[in-house]
């Protein structure tokens, strides 16, 4: 949803199908390289990160290299505290983004629909 | 904890440096053994093979055993819940929640929550720098002080969160102290441990990084996508 306001802000349209599915750029400058640096910091892919950093620091420079690291690192540790809190959407934002929710997918995640699914005992 | 030619700003480094300490020191509910025992079994998750069968099936409840775990100052339990956590975050669900709350409270949650994602943070940066992991820090004596906050609201979650009076719109169409931001209210000291953590790597508007606010916004969304968070 905030890359949607990013869009608004700067007159660009991104495509937020790309951010849930396997695929795809977003419409961001250098999206795909972003892609695989975060694929792989999340996954603990270290090898494959080692190389595609190499890469990404030839094509993007150093410092974005790190900004995005430090961007993914952060997220990697909010989305846990969210998951473990079962904090409710913000009003505004579950008005706003419902449809969006629905179109890529992220309804899926809601925290009652994962307790249905998860939740069952062998 | 980090070289000079990282390319972090040095407002990260402090930030983190301070909850590396703060991490080594008695909690609000946990001692500082504990807390650190939290770190140590969020990184020993890692490579644990019973996460790593229950990640693979289509429910984690269908696959038992037990966990690779070096640490004796934890209820087995909890340290369920710390793996569950830390390798497969998109399948915790409030049934998880209810029965680790039932060997330990409610404020020892939260502290573990906050404690476990800030290393995470931590950990999650290092290793994506290349630098390995950071030393875990050394635990200080003390007893945990047991201060929560009285004032905590149930507002949906599964855990009381921060009041507020108002949520104030901000210009970005999203509240001004978004629940996020509430979450870990209940234990003061949580809720500070993990934003000092989290703060100098993002920000809502104006980001103070070399990558685009939309950038940024790419790398967070992937993140919740592939941890499957609603949030």
């Amino acid at each position: 949803m905030l890359l949607r306001e990013s869009g608004r802000h700067t007159n660009n349209d991104f495509n937020l199908n790309h951010v849930t599915a396997a695929e795809g750029d977003a419409g961001v400058a250098h999206g795909a390289l972003l892609r695989e640096l975060t694929e792989a910091t999340i996954s603990g892919d270290w090898l494959h990160l080692g190389e595609i950093r190499a890469e990404a620091e030839l094509k993007m420079g150093k410092q974005q290299v790190v900004d995005a690291l430090t961007v993914a690192a952060a997220f990697n540790g909010i989305t846990r505290v969210a998951d473990a809190t079962g904090i409710p959407l913000d009003d505004n934002t579950a008005q706003v983004t419902d449809s969006m929710r629905a179109e890529t997918g992220i309804a899926n995640f809601d925290y009652s629909v994962k307790s249905e699914r998860y939740d069952l005992r062998s | 904890m980090y070289p000079e030619n990282s390319g972090l700003r040095e407002n990260l480094t402090t930030a983190h440096a301070a909850s590396w300490a703060d991490i080594s020191k008695p909690g609000d509910f946990l001692n500082a053994k504990e807390r650190v025992a939290v770190v140590r079994a969020a990184r020993e998750a890692l490579d644990c093979n019973l996460c790593a069968d229950r990640k693979a099936a289509l429910s984690p409840n269908a696959v038992s055993g037990d966990h690779h775990c070096t640490t004796d100052v934890l209820d087995p339990q909890v340290i369920d819940f710390i793996h569950r956590l830390r390798t497969d975050p998109g399948r915790i669900t409030r049934t998880v929640f209810e029965e680790v709350t039932q060997v330990i409270s409610r404020e020892q949650y939260v502290e573990i929550v906050a404690v476990l994602n800030s290393s995470v943070i931590i950990d999650t940066l290092h290793n994506a720098l290349g630098l390995g992991w950071a030393p875990l820090p050394k635990p200080q004596r003390g007893l945990p002080s047991g201060n929560r906050n009285p004032d905590a609201v149930d507002e949906g979650a599964w855990v009381p969160i921060l009041a507020v009076a108002e949520n104030d719109l901000a210009n970005t169409g999203l509240p001004r102290v978004p629940n996020i931001a509430r979450s870990l209210g209940l234990v003061p000291s949580a809720l500070g441990l993990f934003f000092q953590t989290f703060r100098p790597h993002y920000a809502l508007k104006d980001i103070d990084l070399s990558i685009s606010q939309a950038q940024a916004e790419f790398v967070a969304a992937r993140v919740s996508a592939m941890n499957e968070c609603f949030y």
